[in-house]
């Protein structure tokens, strides 16, 4: 059968202290994308969203994998793209019913909000927050918890907007939104703070980069530049929180990184797709394309809906052919055929430096399974030693020796070299739980 | 009721719509299933002209949305039919006509639901349907599990479509063989020539050579002569696979040459010499590389054996050393 997604009820990640949890879902308040629904089609929002037809139990909001190409989903086939990071109020993915009206076939040529705020927080919000003590530490000005400025103040995600509420005066243009995502990735080299804590920051001020993008449906070169910067950020999170793994918080930090990643390269791909249509195209996306093969990869990511091959087969071949996709696909089989010798060889020569931060955790894992074949296959009475296999699995020879103790591997040592005997017993696969063994940090990749 | 000659310019789907509509609400209100064939027919016909009107819009470049409207007006009747009672045996055909519009629009993750609707009910067997709704199904629901890479399964569904499939019916059988032949070798189990040329499934032949005689060039020539076609039916990645079985026919054509020369020392095959037939066949790969696919094998169950690493050597259990697949997927 067809792998089950499960509805997950995602937290937005830690809260630190002092910053207000956003109020549960009242009933009433609306998802963006229903409000946007209601907005453009005239009709009371709860109409036009609710689908009479039985509700198909996958949920594509929750990082499933699909089509590289804008699929029929709640409106009509390409009229636009939605952004799926607001989309998790929305009760049916069927197209609206017949019986709701002709209205609710909504016409595509609606104009959309347009937004008119000038900073990157809006003037409102920033009051309501001041007010509130609702601020994070980088929007204090001199660390003071009741005072913030416009050039500090970041709009914040939010869940649920109410219907009525929404004003062009809150929405951010593009302009603005360009300006915003500089400022924060300028703020993600700055280390005064841990590093979770400006992964935090910015991973709740992008979705709201990312909302704001697609309430006002914009679908454009800069909009999708935008994107693939939020994209950068989350594939640098991976790699960093990912080394920086030692407990379970961070670890939690970890998967709900990821499963931001998801949706936010699934949106991008439904706006290649939708640029595609004007003979438009961003250079990158055969690279960004290739991102979503190569997260196939961890086995902590829940399995996508749709396999890799149903995916595939939705592409258009010039993507599938490029010179990154076959770079993704050849390490892929390669990892599947235990060829690892050429797994780490490619990924040493062909990798872009992307592509290198998006793989880095899930090369210990590699190297695990590697010695968990060389074990099993070998002659016990030949030692193998480490040297060789540091090089053939490019990890230093230390941190390997790490490794086959945390596999269970006892290393014999003849003189100057160590090795590993086959065929032990005591070997075991770490399960990708144990994160605070540290098993996911990979090392330097020998170039 | 004779399907309507659309002979002049956009079929009306709309009020085509309203008229199933209509029908559906009757047909809901009636007990008896005695207007099935015509429920059956307002479905197909629903379809049909969807796609047509679809086609039509976008060659007006306009947006192709009347298939999905179908879509959704076809899970209501689902709904009307899937119910307790006699009305339930046409919920089937219904349910391929669903999967052939969310194929054709490539959601099939909204096969899901329907798919759980049939095969959880309680008081109704599935033999129960007729015969050629079954066809299908297993079709549809067989090439999902090949997309999900449950070969086992996709071989049962597969087999059964292709058992009860009409015998006269050739389209069919070759659809149902497309994805049947990539699942049977991935299990070991490899069609015949005439097979393939009967149905014109030729793009599989070179596959079926190459896994013969251990031809690992043939392999990735034949998957790279067809990977568009292969992509775009979804069982390229079931067919990259099959490599490893291709490596251990090379290994198994070594041992049986080394054993009609040396039989005391034919169970140990250097890895040098696989290195060099490799390069024979044009492919470039270093000792540590075969050494890394023998383990791999090895540890898959693929060989019986060992490698001795200083030395260099693979040894092979003197018994059975290339066990059988046995129906298990690598």
């Amino acid at each position: 059968m067809i792998t089950v997604i499960k509805k997950g009820i995602l937290s937005t990640g830690k809260r630190k202290a002092g910053q207000i949890i956003q109020p549960k879902v009242k009933r009433g308040k609306l998802s963006t994308a229903q409000v946007k629904r209601g907005i453009l089609s005239n009709l009371p929002p709860e109409v036009a969203a609710r689908g009479e037809a039985p509700q198909p139990s996958m949920d594509r909001r929750d990082g499933a994998g699909n089509r590289g190409r804008s699929y029929a989903r709640g409106n009509a086939r390409g009229r636009g793209w939605r952004g799926r990071c607001e989309d998790r109020g929305r009760p049916s993915t069927q197209p609206p019913p017949s019986t709701a009206s002709a209205a609710a076939v909504i016409p595509s040529d609606a104009p959309p909000v347009v937004g008119t705020c000038p900073d990157m927080c809006p003037a409102t919000e920033r009051a309501q927050r001041e007010r509130l003590r609702d601020l994070a530490v980088f929007e204090r000005v001199c660390s003071d918890p009741m005072r913030t400025s416009r050039s500090l103040a970041v709009k914040k995600f939010c869940r649920t907007i109410s219907s009525t509420g929404i004003q062009a005066s809150d929405i951010r243009p593009l302009p603005v939104l360009r300006e915003t995502m500089d400022y924060l990735w300028h703020l993600l080299n700055s280390s005064e703070y841990p590093f979770e804590i400006v992964h935090d920051f910015i991973f709740d001020r992008t979705r709201s980069v990312r909302q704001d993008l697609s309430i006002q449906n914009l679908v454009n070169d800069q909009a999708i530049g935008i994107y693939e910067d939020v994209i950068k950020f989350h594939i640098l999170s991976h790699q960093r929180l990912a080394r920086s793994c030692q407990d379970s918080d961070a670890s939690s930090l970890c998967y709900l990184n990821t499963e931001q990643m998801m949706k936010c390269l699934l949106s991008l791909f439904d706006m290649y797709h939708t640029i595609h249509k004007i003979n438009s195209q961003s250079n990158k996306e055969a690279e960004y394309y290739s991102f979503f093969v190569l997260l196939h990869m961890g086995c902590k990511i829940p399995k996508m809906a749709n396999s890799l091959s149903f995916w595939y087969s939705q592409l258009p071949a010039s993507i599938v052919r490029s010179k990154e996709m076959i770079f993704a696909r050849t390490i892929l089989r390669c990892y599947h055929l235990g060829n690892f010798k050429r797994f780490f060889c490619m990924i040493a020569d062909e990798a872009t430096e992307l592509q290198l931060c998006l793989v880095e955790p899930f090369l210990n894992e590699v190297r695990a399974r590697a010695l968990m074949y060389l074990n099993h296959s070998g002659y016990k009475l030949q030692h193998h030693p480490l040297t060789h296999l540091s090089d053939i699995l490019m990890i230093e020879e230390l941190e390997l020796e790490d490794l086959c103790r945390i596999c269970g591997l006892e290393i014999s040592r003849s003189g100057d070299t160590k090795a590993f005997a086959p065929k032990q017993t005591t070997f075991s696969l770490p399960t990708p739980l144990s994160k605070s063994s540290g098993i996911y940090i990979s090392r330097e990749i020998k170039r | 009721t004779p399907t309507p000659s659309a002979a002049s310019g956009t079929p009306t789907p709309p009020s085509r719509r309203l008229l199933g509509s209509a029908f559906l609400q009757e047909f809901r209100n009636w007990e008896t299933p005695w207007a099935m064939e015509a429920m059956h027919m307002v479905a197909l016909e629903i379809r049909l002209l969807a796609e047509k009107a679809d086609r039509e819009l976008v060659m007006s470049g306009k947006n192709p949305d009347k298939l999905q409207a179908a879509g959704s007006f076809l899970m209501k009747v689902f709904g009307a039919l899937a119910v307790k009672g006699p009305k339930r045996v046409g919920a089937l055909y219904v349910t391929c006509q669903l999967f052939k519009i969310y194929f054709r629009l490539g959601t099939v993750n909204l096969c899901r639901s329907v798919i759980r609707s049939i095969e959880t009910a309680r008081n109704f067997d599935f033999e129960d349907f007729p015969v050629k709704d079954k066809v299908t199904y297993m079709y549809y629901t067989g090439r999902l599990e090949v997309f999900n890479e449950n070969f086992l399964v996709a071989d049962q569904k597969l087999t059964y479509a292709l058992m009860h499939c009409n015998p006269q019916s050739e389209s069919n059988l070759r659809k149902i063989l497309k994805f049947l032949i990539p699942v049977k070798l991935s299990i070991g189990v490899l069609p015949r020539r005439t097979l393939l040329e009967k149905y014109n499934l030729l793009e599989y032949a070179d596959i079926v050579t190459s896994l013969r005689r251990g031809d690992l060039r043939l392999l990735k020539q034949a998957l790279d002569r067809h990977e568009d076609q292969l992509l775009k039916c979804g069982v390229y990645l079931v067919l990259e696979k099959l490599e490893l079985q291709v490596y251990r026919r090379l290994v198994k054509k070594i041992h049986i040459i080394q054993r009609e020369k040396e039989p005391s020392k034919a169970h140990q095959i250097k890895l040098e010499v696989l290195v060099k037939t490799l390069q024979w066949l044009g492919i470039t790969m270093d000792v540590d590389e075969v050494e890394c696919i023998m383990a791999c094998l090895i540890y898959k169950n693929l060989i019986k054996g060992y490698f001795a690493h200083k030395s260099k050597v693979l040894v092979l259990s003197k018994q059975d050393p290339f066990p059988k697949l046995n129906g298990k997927p690598v």
